[in-house]
């Protein structure tokens, strides 16, 4: 009989082939250079200019930073009002959930107006921009708690507090971190665009620095760290699920790799 | 039989009934309940269902107010939920999933503010006694629907309280599972010296289990009668053959129908 190959080992076979075929196409002259410079070409291009490259990472990476500071900060806290006072919920939330498809770009002229090409328009643009999701996520976290939880906890004398703490935000946290994680990459998304459009600094300002004088191996180089910290930033949101939120019964995730049995091996002992 | 007083009885209701408000204005819930339920007993109220049985053993657990009467509890009235006097398991076993089965256990304990060494010795003990040692670092969704519900009983018992009130704690069970955790819970109940107020749309449960059985009209809520279960105890499953077991379900059946 035929195994199947594992979904994970064909992942890798793909990455392998796309990698490949990024060094090999260019190579042969199958694609011309100023479309797709080769991978090993691109890499050096990297390592050449580590110093711009990775000035620019940081200046993106702070930016990026303090976006998802304001939109974790604030979608939480607003969500969590949102979520916890139905008064405020029925005026509030169908305006926020309209503001939603407003393609939020189209501030960033104006917040260049007010606060210049620097970072703080990046990081005010990409926290509101990543601030909606957090926001509707964390309120439909709390929203959709079962009654039953806190009727339980109260029947044990919990207080206020104590239900807050160890029902309310438990409960509600697996749809929060949903948020967070879709928050967090916009909130890289909006930094990079921002700073494509206008800027002086950061990595979105070297592709476009690059495209107008077609210099592609540095406009692929710039796209590949892109590249890179999303990837990494996926990795940490990773890790952090795993540790905050480990008894959510294993999803079926396209992305996740790690298979687990936990979920099936239960015992009939009744 | 001359009255009993109050210091024997765990629970004593005196005209207690329930008003709420409904879409279609004012509704009736429960009218005119009288309950004395003595210690150690082991209650089991039945009738159909929205009879407003749940809304009763809210009240008892001090989740729900009532809009007239009194309610006593081990001699004092029930204002709001005391763990240390009464303890709750629901009809869904309401386990946080985020926790593990001790710490599930364990739960009621913390919100006391107990030492988690100690805590958590109590939950694995009460574990024990529910039959489910080894299971203390399963989560809720690695547990059966039986499993959970004994972690819920287990829960129920952790803070020690007199009184168990019960709301149709394995209606959601299958059937077999079902006999099996009535026996259970008859077997824990021996060992615990509990009062256990039990509530329940199945007769022959009712039946296996009780002292005592109140059975309660359809809407609005009364107790219609009351019938003493002197089946032996230990009971076991062929107890349910018996002529006596069926006369007395068929008694209980007959006041449900009539008072539809």
């Amino acid at each position: 009989m035929i195994t199947r190959p594992s979904p994970r080992s064909v992942r890798w076979a793909m990455l392998i082939i796309l990698l490949t075929g990024w060094q090999v196409l260019p190579a042969t002259r199958i694609i011309p250079e100023l479309f797709l410079p080769s991978l090993s070409k691109t890499i050096s291009v990297l390592i050449l200019d580590w110093r711009i490259y990775g000035s620019a990472l940081l200046v993106t990476l702070g930016e990026v930073v303090l976006a998802m500071v304001i939109a974790c900060g604030g979608g939480i806290a607003a969500g969590a009002i949102v979520g916890g006072f139905s008064l405020i919920r029925t005026i509030f939330l169908p305006i926020f959930s309209s503001l939603y498809a407003v393609p939020i770009v189209i501030l960033y002229p104006v917040l260049t107006a007010w606060l210049g090409v620097g970072p703080p328009s990046k990081i005010v643009f990409a926290g509101v921009y990543a601030f909606f999701p957090v926001m509707l996520s964390t309120a439909a976290g709390i929203r959709t708690i079962d009654p039953q939880f806190l009727l339980v906890a109260r029947s044990m004398g919990a207080n206020l507090l104590q239900q807050v703490l160890l029902v309310i935000v438990p409960a509600a946290l697996p749809t929060i971190f949903n948020g967070l994680r879709l928050g967090g990459a916009l909130a890289i998304i909006g930094v990079v665009v921002a700073e494509m459009l206008t800027a002086a600094a950061g990595i979105g300002y070297l592709v476009t620095l690059n495209r107008t004088i077609l210099d592609s191996p540095r406009v692929f180089a710039a796209l590949l760290m892109i590249l890179l910290l999303s990837i990494a930033y996926d990795i940490c949101t990773r890790l952090l699920e795993a540790r905050l939120i480990s008894w959510v019964p294993q999803r079926q995730s396209p992305l996740a790799g790690r298979g687990s049995l936990s979920a099936n091996t239960t015992t009939s002992a009744a | 039989m001359s009255v009993s007083s109050s210091a024997d009885l765990a629970l004593q209701t005196k005209g207690l009934s329930h008003i709420y408000q409904g879409v279609n204005g004012e509704v009736q819930a429960l009218s005119d309940i009288n309950i004395d339920v003595k210690a150690g007993k082991f209650i089991v109220i039945v009738g159909p269902s929205g009879c407003g049985k749940t809304s009763l053993l809210m009240m008892m657990a001090g989740l729900r107010r009532q809009t007239t009467g009194e309610l006593l509890c081990l001699g004092q009235p029930m204002h709001e939920p005391d763990p240390q006097r009464v303890g709750v398991v629901f009809q869904e076993a309401s386990l946080y999933p985020w926790l593990t089965a001790a710490d599930n256990v364990a739960f009621p304990l913390s919100i006391r503010g107990d030492d988690k060494q100690r805590a958590r010795q109590r939950a694995l003990s009460m574990l024990a006694l529910v039959g489910l040692e080894g299971f203390e670092n399963r989560y809720p969704h690695e547990l059966s629907g039986g499993m959970k519900q004994r972690v819920s009983i287990a829960r129920g018992l952790a803070q020690d309280p007199p009184v168990l009130l019960m709301d149709e704690p394995f209606a959601a069970l299958d059937e077999q599972t079902r006999m099996t955790m009535g026996h259970e819970l008859l077997r824990i109940w021996s060992t615990t010296s509990k009062t256990v107020v039990f509530i329940t749309h199945s007769l022959t449960e009712a039946v296996y289990l009780a002292d005592e059985v109140h059975v309660m009209s359809a809407r609005p809520g009364r107790l219609i009668d009351f019938v003493a279960i002197d089946l032996p105890r230990p009971r076991t499953y062929e107890i349910m053959a018996t002529e006596r077991f069926g006369m007395l379900r068929e008694r209980i059946w007959q006041q449900i129908r009539k008072s539809h």
